[in-house]
């Protein structure tokens, strides 16, 4: 009996601190007003900021902030008859607008807003950016230097914040005064029309950014011209001509880009396009060709492709009128020719071709290329292919061409 | 009666670990498969219950293979690292085989001293020799060790159904299943069912008095009493196969193996690929081969009966292609996957009891007596001599055959390659490995950059690699075109990969890099070459994954080592008792039912003497057909093959010594000439095929024709040459060709060449982006673009110029669209461009659109190697448009321009040219590029050609081109509307640099021909230098 009393005594006050509970909660509500305490519209950033109210706080009310770092619920400190909010660290360090609102059980009381603004009592940073980092000579060319200047939060500063930008080239340091806008402070440093490295650099209070370089290229080539340079004028096939261009330059006079591809088109008597390659070294080209193994008359031109060209020269080698003989085995099956003897009865460098061109009844059956060795080339016919009796042939070498009678060749 | 200790089997272990386990050190990591067990288990190592990898195929999954022996690798690694691990799975592997075999042939005999005998043969039997010093086949070993163990406890189970037995087999055969999958599928056939026909034969005996009172009906009476049994042994034997390797059954349902398979030797005719039939025949039965009919007969008895059946399956399986059988046996698609070595492996491990008893009878028993009383003492000691002489031979041939002829590129040294990863964040991207062999696995071990390729290929998903029999990228010149093939799409879309950097330990491979775009970055100090590609990207911070659920990996982490720990504890017992002998055994009931060697059958000694002549003749017909084929100057044709072969080989002394011995010619002349020959056929060509014909044989000249085929990196080179032979004191010999005489103009040469050097990073830090440190990307001009179509390919063409004042890297990409804009195929520019352009340079170009190669099953394969081939891309719809987006970037590198066109003579049909090098820089490989226009001067064609012998410092190379007819080539789009430079409009960057282009002086140069659809070419060179000075 006892047991069930005590139960029921329980059950009962326990209905009755949650009916108060119930009732005291709706009496509250209805009545309380809060009245902002904080005027100021405006903070340094980095300081701590609090925001006061003055009404009746019994059902701990909140703050809520929309902040540019996100959202979020405040628990305010009480003082006396005030209740306090206080913002935190990373909040008041950061700038922009902040809105408030006081909730009291999910509903809003009071609301308003304030400015974080940059701390200019602090440090002065520079964040900068140059690019692209080269760019070409003249022709309105230009590098952009954009640069952000913040307190030491890192919030960039106030509109119209002064800027020194500074570029040197050369002789010449400039100083433009920007001001910040939407943020940055930024300046179009246009290429001189000479090639070179343009030395970049901004301040602002007391901060400095380091030293930054634009690269200024030189402008595309303008025509030039072209020279040659040889051993002799002999068509021996075993010296070398050196085409080289005149220094090329641009528009501005600056001398081009060291590597510069230059096609050296060399057209020959047959109207057959030969090539030569420079890369430029100090703007000069230079193209080897290997002299021809007879006489020829070179038509040369260069080319920047797509860009400029040369002055068009002609070279002529001269044949070197080489005195070749010639004699045939007893099966008249090797042919030997040589010695060839070259312009100054020299006996020519080993390496020079010589065609022997085999005709039977007037109709060529095959060309053989022997490369001299000592001056002499040697000609096997073989009976297995040249089963006829009687040949003629066509010695040809260095430019010079010597014609056999017919001469009968032995067969096994 | 107390039993003795086995003194044989002590022997067996003493010898077998102190023999293998000292051999192994040298072995093990040159064998095929040991360093991939070791990957896995470096894999478990790091990440036990993860079962995705991502080192190797852009990631797979290891549930691809059964884990315990590589988690045990792994578990041990902590103890002493991954090579410890994995030496001591191998001499533990060693321990339960010779035990194992022990424990076999007890069951099999009866007779604990054949036994003795049997294990000591096992440790020196050459098929055991092989698969471990020679394919390192860890987890097949353990398996079949176990299996052997288990079967002893089979059989007793199934005689006396004690349920002590059970368990001891059924936890033996989950550590089977648990190490390799294959063995207790197959073992269930070919050894466990043999095993059960053996017990019911065993138990029907016991009913009468002789094997031979055995009926069909008194054995199917006792099959049926022990049926429950055998039902119950076999079913959990099924279920632990599923169970404990689930994981591994669900994968291969989830990702079947659809891929093409991969040539294996032991597929091959034997007879003709005579190499595969000495590594997957010769040596696996070694010295078993002469006594096969004893083994046969024995097996062949009645109690042994299925036993016998169950080895003429294995012996015919493992014979692979000699026959048709095995193909019909198993069927194409098992024929294909399995690889059918393991089948001789199992008959030779079967045979083991039997060659046991033959030596036991040999040396002490019956055989002995007998053939002293027939022959007498002297014929038997010298029989006996010979018998452990050759088996002798047998083992130690099988065991250095890895030292003589090496399988194995050699030992590479990983730490510059793996610092070299570590280093500025180069393990961002991936890498792939050439020339390194099976090592590549190890490399993989210690780096966690990853590789698109990989050494387990049942694990490959690309298509790139699944569509095509190449086992791995890494040794891709030894599959011909598809591995070519597919070495060159990963090199020539490397950005689809994330692969930025190739370790090249083979100079094969070095033009096909170079001329897809590559360039040399660094040699390291292990000598390995690092090749890069610029333009990749790095791969992303995650990457993708297939996941399985937490139970799967939880089965895949925990089942294996519990199955050993089970295992472990209900048999240690018993091999504690045997071991100590503590205690009186019970006689395992399978000791009643050996044979008594008292009579050796006399005309089995007669057979077995046929036997051995039959085989000696043929070892006999081997060697001579081999000697024949390999006598060098036995005839005229065999004098130039041997000449090629030994210049292939560059054993340059050999090849020497077949000219005609002449002071005047002497060696150093010979290597003379040899060393001044460069390009791509003396350098990087692999003889191929080689087909002689003579002609004006006489008995002391002839003239000797020779068509040879080589495989070079970029394509089949056909080459006949012509020698004349002489025959001087019976030998053939070759009279040397004349050289070139030709002689460059100067001694000496100086020369100014632009060189370049990028700093890249200057500050030392890893913060990965320092602005100012970027440079800018140079500028490039598409000036044309086509496209086109021509043989049933359609192509984009074009030309592109370096505009910018810095060497640029062009790679080009070019993409398809039909009339509804969607985008129809992409690739990139491979072998017609020249992708490191100087400042103003321009290269003509063409794209071709590959696709994977043999995608579709129907696709017929080429059966001849063309690594210039590839398979188009079929379009469902029609191309009308295209777009291209190339990148430049600063090149330092591969910019040698010092080749001149010296003469040119034009026809209709060819040009023939000279070229001459006027630098100071060897060229190897000479490419010409040459553009075809219209006679409106607009670019129709690009065509290649690369040229087989390289051009020397200042000397000539004379080249042939053939003009290609163009009639029926159309031309779809001419414009250069759609293409980018940088991300940026082509047109806009151009006119930035270039106000006006000077198109009419561009014109200017062109050859004027009178050609089949075309008037005008272009030529360009393209230079590839081997060894840059």
């Amino acid at each position: 009996m006892i047991k069930r009393k005590l139960y029921i005594i329980i059950l009962v006050s326990i209905a009755l601190v949650l009916l108060s509970v119930t009732l005291l909660d709706e009496k509250s509500t209805s009545k309380n007003t809060f009245s902002c305490l904080t005027n100021q519209e405006s903070f340094a950033a980095g300081k701590p900021i609090t925001i006061e109210f003055k009404g009746n706080y019994e059902n701990k009310p909140q703050l809520f902030i929309i902040h540019s770092l996100g959202r979020t619920l405040l628990d305010g400190v009480l003082k006396n008859d005030t209740i306090q909010f206080n913002l935190p660290k990373n909040y008041t360090n950061k700038t922009g607008l902040v809105s408030w609102f006081l909730i009291e059980n999910n509903e809003e009381k009071a609301k308003g807003n304030f400015q974080i603004v940059p701390n200019d009592k602090t440090k002065t940073n520079l964040e900068s950016y140059l690019g692209p980092p080269s760019t070409l000579a003249g022709d309105n060319h230009f590098v952009m230097f954009v640069t952000i200047p913040t307190d030491d939060f890192d919030n960039p500063k106030l509109e119209n914040t002064n800027v020194a930008i500074k570029h040197q080239f050369l002789n010449a340091i400039a100083t433009d005064n920007k001001k910040t806008k939407d943020f940055i402070a930024w300046k179009n440093i246009y290429a001189p029309t000479k090639s070179g490295i343009v030395l970049i650099s901004a301040s602002c209070n007391e901060a400095l950014t380091k030293e930054f370089d634009a690269v200024i290229y030189p402008s595309i080539a303008t025509d030039f011209t072209i020279s040659y340079k040889r051993n002799h004028e002999f068509a021996d096939g075993n010296q070398i001509t050196k085409l080289t261009t005149s220094t090329l330059k641009d528009k501005f006079g600056n001398t081009v880009s060291d590597g510069t591809m230059v096609t050296f088109i060399i057209k020959n008597k047959e109207n057959a396009i030969l090539k030569t390659f420079g890369t430029t070294i100090e703007g000069i080209a230079t193209g080897q060709i290997l002299h021809p193994e007879k006489e020829e008359n070179y038509t040369i031109k260069a080319f920047v492709n797509g860009i400029s060209k040369s002055n068009s020269i002609e070279i002529a080698y001269k044949s070197i009128n080489p005195t070749v003989e010639f004699s045939f085995s007893k099966d008249n099956r090797t042919i030997i020719v040589g010695p060839i003897k070259s312009f100054m009865n020299q006996i020519v460098p080993d390496g020079i071709k010589v065609n022997l061109n085999i005709y039977h009844k007037d109709k060529l059956v095959e060309t053989i290329t022997e490369n001299s060795n000592k001056g002499k080339a040697e000609f096997y016919l073989s009976p297995e292919f040249y089963k006829e009796k009687s040949y003629r042939f066509e010695i040809e070498t260095l430019g010079k061409t010597i014609k056999t009678k017919e001469i009968n060749v032995v067969n096994q | 009666m107390k039993e003795t200790s086995n003194k044989y089997l002590i022997v067996a272990l003493l010898f077998g670990v102190i023999f293998h386990g000292s051999a192994i050190f040298f072995t093990l990591e040159n064998t095929y498969d040991a360093l991939i067990h070791m990957f896995f288990g470096n894999h478990y190592a790091s990440s036990w219950f993860e079962p995705w990898n991502y080192s190797w195929y852009t990631g797979f999954t290891v549930m691809g293979y059964p884990p315990l022996v590589h988690q045990t690798i792994g578990l041990l690694s902590y103890v002493g690292g991954l090579k410890f691990g994995m030496f001591t799975v191998a001499i533990t592997g060693i321990i339960l085989f010779i035990t194992g075999v022990f424990r076999y042939t007890v069951l099999i005999t009866g007779n604990r001293t054949v036994a003795g005998y049997a294990a000591i043969v096992a440790i020196l039997s050459s098929s055991f020799v092989e698969t471990l010093h020679i394919f390192g086949q860890l987890p097949s070993i353990i398996g079949v060790s176990v299996l052997m163990h288990a079967m002893p406890e089979i059989y007793l189970y199934i005689k006396t159904g004690r349920w002590k037995y059970f368990f001891t087999a059924t936890s033996l055969i989950a550590v089977t299943v648990c190490s390799h999958h294959v063995t207790p599928l197959f073992g269930m056939v070919f050894f466990i069912s043999p095993l059960i026909g053996m017990v019911i034969m065993d138990a029907s005996r016991e009913k009468v008095n002789s094997y031979k009172e055995i009926k069909f009906k008194l054995f199917f009476n006792t099959f049926l009493s022990l049926f429950k049994r055998i039902v119950l042994f076999c079913g959990s034997a099924v279920f632990l196969i599923v169970f404990c390797i689930l994981p591994y059954w669900i994968n291969s349902k989830a990702n079947p193996i659809t891929q093409v398979p991969i040539p294996h030797g032991s597929r091959d005719n034997f007879l003709e690929v005579t190499s595969s039939g000495l590594m997957f025949f010769l040596i696996p039965w070694g010295i078993l081969l002469f006594i096969l009919p004893y083994i046969f007969y024995r097996y062949y008895s009645k109690r042994y009966i299925f036993f016998g059946l169950s080895i003429t399956l294995l012996t015919i399986l493992g014979t692979g292609g000699t026959t048709p059988i095995p193909l019909k046996m198993l069927g194409e698609t098992a024929f294909n996957i399995l690889t059918l070595d393991r089948f001789t492996l199992w008959a030779s491990i079967m045979s083991l009891p039997i060659f046991g008893e033959f030596v036991y009878r040999l040396v002490e028993g019956d055989l002995k007596t007998a053939l002293q009383n027939k022959f007498g003492t002297v014929y038997h000691r010298v029989l006996g001599g010979l018998f452990a002489g050759s088996f002798l031979l047998f083992t130690v041939f099988t065991i250095t055959l890895g030292y003589f002829r090496p399988l194995q590129p050699d030992k590479i040294n990983f730490l510059p390659i793996v610092n070299f990863l570590n280093q500025d964040q180069h393990d961002q991207w991936r890498f792939l490995p050439l020339g390194f062999g099976d090592q590549m696995a190890l490399l993989s071990t210690q780096t966690k950059a990853m590789t698109v390729d990989g050494n387990y290929h049942s694990a490959r998903r690309l298509p790139e690699l699944t569509t095509r029999a190449v086992e791995r990228l890494e040794n891709s010149k030894f599959r011909g075109v598809e591995g070519i093939g597919s070495l060159q799409q990963f090199l020539t879309v490397p950005e689809k990969y994330n692969l930025k950097y190739v370790f090249s330990n083979d100079k094969f491979y070095d033009p096909i890099l170079y001329f897809c775009g590559w360039h040399r970055l660094t040699q390291l100090e292990n000598g390995i070459m690092v090749w890069e590609k610029l333009n990749v990207q790095p791969l992303s911070k995650i990457l993708p994954k297939e996941d399985v659920s937490v139970v799967l990996k939880l089965m895949w982490g925990i089942i294996p080592l519990l199955t050993v720990l089970i295992a472990f504890i209900l048999n240690i017992q018993m091999i504690w008792l045997q071991a100590l002998k503590i205690k009186v055994l019970d006689k395992p009931a399978f000791l009643n039912h050996g044979v008594a060697y008292t009579s050796f059958k006399s005309w089995m000694i007669k057979l077995l003497h046929i036997w051995t002549g039959i085989v000696l003749i043929f070892f006999g017909i081997g060697i001579y057909f081999t000697y024949i084929k390999n006598a060098t100057q036995i005839s005229p044709e065999n004098v130039v093959k041997s000449y090629y072969d030994a210049l292939d080989f560059k054993f340059y002394e050999k090849a020497h010594s077949y000219i005609v011995p002449d002071k005047e010619y002497s060696l150093a002349q010979f290597m003379l000439e040899i060393s001044v020959s460069d390009g791509i056929l003396n350098s990087y060509g692999k003889l191929d095929a080689i087909e002689t014909t003579i002609k004006n044989n006489s008995t002391k000249k002839a003239k000797v024709i020779a068509k040879t085929k080589w495989i070079t990196p970029l394509e089949i080179i056909e080459k006949t040459y012509t020698h004349e032979v002489e025959k001087i004191k019976g030998k053939w010999y070759i009279i040397p060709d004349k050289k070139d005489t030709d002689l460059p103009p100067d001694e000496f040469i100086a020369t100014n060449v632009n060189s370049y050097y990028k700093q890249g990073r200057r500050k030392i830090s890893t913060q990965q982006t320092y602005h100012d440190d970027i440079l800018r990307q140079p500028d490039l001009e598409i000036i044309k673009a086509n496209l086109v179509y021509f043989d049933n390919k359609y192509m984009i063409i074009g030309e592109v110029q370096n505009i910018d004042n810095v060497p640029a890297d062009v790679v080009l990409k070019a993409s398809l669209y039909d009339d509804k804009d969607k985008m129809l195929g992409t690739f990139n520019a491979k072998y017609v461009i020249k992708h490191k352009l100087m400042p103003k340079e321009t290269t003509s170009f063409r794209v071709n659109f590959e696709d994977i190669a043999w995608l579709n099953a129907t696709d017929v394969k080429p059966t001849s190697f063309n690594p210039d081939e590839f398979t188009d891309k079929n379009f469902n719809n029609k191309p009308v448009t295209f777009d291209i987006q190339s990148a430049g970037n600063v090149a330092i590198s591969d910019l040698y321009t010092s080749v001149a066109i010296s003469d040119l003579v034009v026809s209709d049909k060819e040009i023939k040219g000279t070229l001459f090098n006027y630098g100071i820089q060897e060229v190897t490989v000479p490419e010409i590029l040459i553009s075809y226009y219209n006679d409106k001067k607009e670019l129709i064609y690009v065509d290649h050609k690369f040229l087989k012998e390289g051009v020397r410092i200042q000397r000539k190379q004379y080249f042939t081109y053939s003009f290609l007819n163009l009639s029926t080539l159309k031309s779809l789009k001419y414009s250069t509307a759609n293409c980018f430079v940088n991300g940026i409009s082509n047109e806009a960057i151009a006119r930035d640099v270039i106000k006006k282009r000077r198109t009419s002086e561009e014109e200017e140069q062109l050859q004027k021909v009178n050609g089949k659809g075309f008037s005008y070419i272009k030529i360009e060179l393209n230079n590839y230098i081997g060894n840059p000075k």
